[in-house]
């Protein structure tokens, strides 16, 4: 019997984030639902291992996650990465005025390295705590949150989008850029 | 931009204005949140749910079979 009455479908229903946990981690779509497959299996095998009550979600991005860097590490042996080589010459547009096209900004995630493009989704999109991230990842807290700081400074690198956030000549420009949407 | 409930504010404030990296008024964030909840919305294929009916026949079976 499952762990629990109701496990399939909770299975089931975390199949949309997992999906798109999947293909922001491997940037292919046939891939991603191989890796929710192999999830959800690997999940059922071991469903045992679940506490009911305790966080579903974070559970099967932990195995997710695991799944994609061991199938990463035998493709690795196959074929070398060459994704570091790519990521200094970039062929992104910058924006204009804060217009960033999805497009653009896709591509522009891609080019982060996979710690950093993980820890920016888990965070800015998933819904996820600097805490679950961490338990996630199998990392610190405060080594998701320098993840996080400097995917979203590569990101804006590439980007063309000068600091909005921090403090400095930048802020005042971005005070005024953001006025124009907010009234 | 109204659309937020009361208490979202007294998050936003305990974050502290302008230090949350990948809130409402970054516009990475708000874009990563778009390119996220797009792939969220798409149509999920049929072979999830196969599978999973699939794995829980399988476990039944299983079962079954050591009762006999």
């Amino acid at each position: 019997m499952s762990v629990y009455d109701g496990f399939r479908d909770d299975l089931l229903a975390t199949v949309p984030s997992l999906r798109a946990f999947a293909v922001s981690l491997s940037k292919n779509a046939d891939r991603a639902d191989d890796l929710v497959q192999e999830t959800l299996v690997k999940a059922w095998d071991k469903q045992k291992s679940f506490q009911p009550g305790t966080n579903l979600k974070a559970w099967l991005f932990t195995i997710l996650r695991n799944e994609f860097y061991s199938q990463m590490r035998k493709r690795k042996r196959e074929v070398e990465d060459s994704d570091g080589a790519i990521t200094g010459r970039l062929s992104v547009h910058p924006a204009q005025q804060g217009a960033i096209d999805l497009k653009d900004f896709r591509k522009a995630l891609e080019l982060l390295p996979e710690d950093q493009r993980e820890a920016i989704v888990l965070i800015g999109a998933s819904g996820f705590s600097y805490e679950e991230a961490a338990e996630i990842c199998g990392c610190a807290i405060g080594t998701i949150k320098s993840r996080v700081s400097r995917a979203r400074s590569r990101l804006q690198d590439i980007l063309g989008i000068t600091g909005e956030n921090d403090f400095g000549p930048d802020a005042i420009s971005a005070q005024i850029t953001s006025g124009a949407f907010s009234g | 931009m109204s659309y937020e409930k009361p208490t979202s504010r007294r998050v936003a404030g305990r974050r502290g204005s302008g230090t949350d990296p990948l809130g409402a008024n970054s516009e990475i964030g708000r874009k990563l949140r778009q390119y996220y909840d797009d792939l969220v919305k798409e149509e999920i294929p049929d072979r999830f749910s196969d599978l999973l009916s699939q794995l829980e026949m399988q476990e039944q079976a299983e079962s079954a079979e050591k009762e006999d």
